[in-house]
């Protein structure tokens, strides 16, 4: 086994490139944020709010069979400083307090636990229910790709 | 005479089903028979002696003592009628049998007094459909069954789910209204409850909890925390710069190499059990194959503080070269 890898290392990209969707999603993603990443380097001004731009950029291009890829590149595009999409400190707060909360009424939990989902998709607020749950297990998908790559990316350079 | 003996004693008998009768007179008659429907019609009325009903040769039986519970003896006539029209060089045997399951079917669906009113439909129903051809009338059939259930509002007994290609036709369970709003919602929470399910086994760590809400929270949860990581690594981007020499080929090659031992299959990564319909998205299912794989040691590190510090990439990243080599 490791004789074949050691041998097929010449050749790290399957025959047929586009079999594993995961595969194709994270050669997209690289091949598209570390050429934007370069470019940001060059030009000495890779601020936090720049990289995160591109990294975002790089996911919506990479993920384009998606609707919500669809909205976080209109969402970037629209700004060049975009609030991102994640807001993660009041999230991470609010999500602490939510066991007091939801004590309460179990169906008025799933309906505020739904709202609170669509926020975090972009894009969700707008689909309806069924909609967002299945965009919702895409976007997970691929930010789990996502951070693989970028961690691949940082730890490379470090 | 064996026959002639036997196929009398069948036609004494009263516990028989209908079908086993008419197979009976057929045989009586025309023992040389191998379709059973084929001669049926042609013979119905010798067995009436040649008084024809119209309803072939059950009106000569005792067919309120086959279904003994109600005393609607409408049920077989409604029926067979559409048998006539079917021609027979159309018939097998399938299709009888299925009408006398539906027989059945009716007949315990109508053991109820709003059944009077549907019946009527019904009737008028099935004498439009004597008209129509063969196709329709399955459709007829349903439609007729579809307007009994509007009908009786109240919840009915427990029978199966009946599906067409044109329409769906939900038999209602017990204690539950028939109406279209109550049903329409019905199949939404069934297609929502799907995909929650589908959603737990993506997000790892969701098979313990039941219970939407519970799964809800943990989605968030995790959709949150990988947001965060990804805030983070790019931040941790901006400040570690790439080398001028960043070759994407080379990390692959990289990782790939310099791990020979890591790229061991754990168990997780041989199993492809997974079949979820992935709805809405050009994924297969290796995506969720690979994604599970690759997350399991990611599981440790977000439970801990600082995702990257005992975080091993390469660990991860040969899992990806070894999936793609396969």
């Amino acid at each position: 086994m490791e004789r074949q890898i050691i041998n097929k290392k010449k050749r790290v990209f399957s025959l047929e490139p586009n079999k594993n969707p995961s595969a194709v999603f994270t050669r997209k993603y690289t091949s598209h944020l570390v050429p934007a990443l370069k470019k940001l380097n060059m030009n000495k001004n890779s601020s936090k709010q720049t990289v995160k731009h591109e990294v975002d950029m790089a996911l919506a291009l990479s993920a384009q069979e998606f609707p919500w890829s669809r909205f976080l590149l209109q969402k970037l595009s629209s700004s060049s400083n975009p609030t991102t999409t994640t807001s993660s400190s009041s999230d991470g707060i609010r999500i602490l307090e939510r066991p007091d909360k939801e004590g309460g009424n179990e169906e008025g939990g799933i309906e505020e636990r739904l709202r609170e989902l669509k926020k975090l998709l972009p894009g969700g607020e707008e689909m309806n229910v069924e909609e967002m749950l299945s965009e919702i297990g895409n976007y997970i998908k691929c930010l789990e790709l996502q951070t693989i790559a970028l961690k691949s990316i940082v730890q490379d350079s470090t | 005479m064996n026959g002639a003996i036997g196929g009398d004693l069948l036609l004494n008998c009263t516990d028989m089903s209908v079908l086993e009768r008419q197979r009976a007179h057929l045989k009586y008659f025309n023992p040389s028979f191998d379709s059973p429907l084929a001669g049926f019609f042609a013979d119905s009325s010798m067995i009436n002696g040649g008084e024809m009903d119209g309803f072939l040769a059950t009106a000569g039986l005792n067919l309120p003592m086959i279904y003994g519970e109600t005393t609607v003896e409408v049920d077989p006539r409604m029926s067979i009628p559409l048998e006539t029209t079917l021609g027979t060089g159309n018939f097998k045997k399938r299709k009888f049998d299925t009408v006398t399951k539906d027989c059945n079917e009716k007949k315990k669906m109508m053991n109820r007094e709003e059944v009077t009113e549907g019946e009527e439909e019904e009737k008028s129903k099935i004498t439009e459909l004597n008209n129509g051809s063969p196709k329709s009338i399955k459709k007829m059939k349903i439609k007729a069954k579809k307007e009994e259930n509007n009908c009786s509002n109240d919840s009915s007994k427990v029978t199966k789910e009946l599906e067409k290609t044109d329409y769906i036709h939900v038999r209602a369970r017990r204690g539950q209204a028939t109406d279209s709003h109550s049903i329409a919602e019905r199949v939404r929470r069934e297609k929502i409850s799907e995909r929650m399910k589908f959603l737990q086994d993506l997000v790892p760590g969701c098979d313990k909890i039941t219970g939407k809400a519970g799964m809800l929270d943990e989605i968030i949860n995790y959709v949150q925390s990988l947001q965060r990581q990804i805030e983070f690594l790019s931040m941790k981007l901006a400040v570690v710069n790439p080398r001028p020499d960043f070759d994407m080929d080379d990390i692959f090659a990289k990782e790939v190499v310099s791990t020979p031992m890591t790229v061991v299959p754990s168990p997780e990564m041989v199993h492809s059990g997974y079949s979820h319909e992935m709805v809405n998205s050009g994924y297969s299912n290796e995506m969720v194959n690979s994604g599970y794989v690759h997350f399991n040691p990611m599981q440790q590190v977000e439970t801990s503080s600082d995702p990257l510090s005992c975080f091993n990439v390469r660990h991860i990243y040969s899992f990806i070269m070894f999936h793609h080599l396969i």
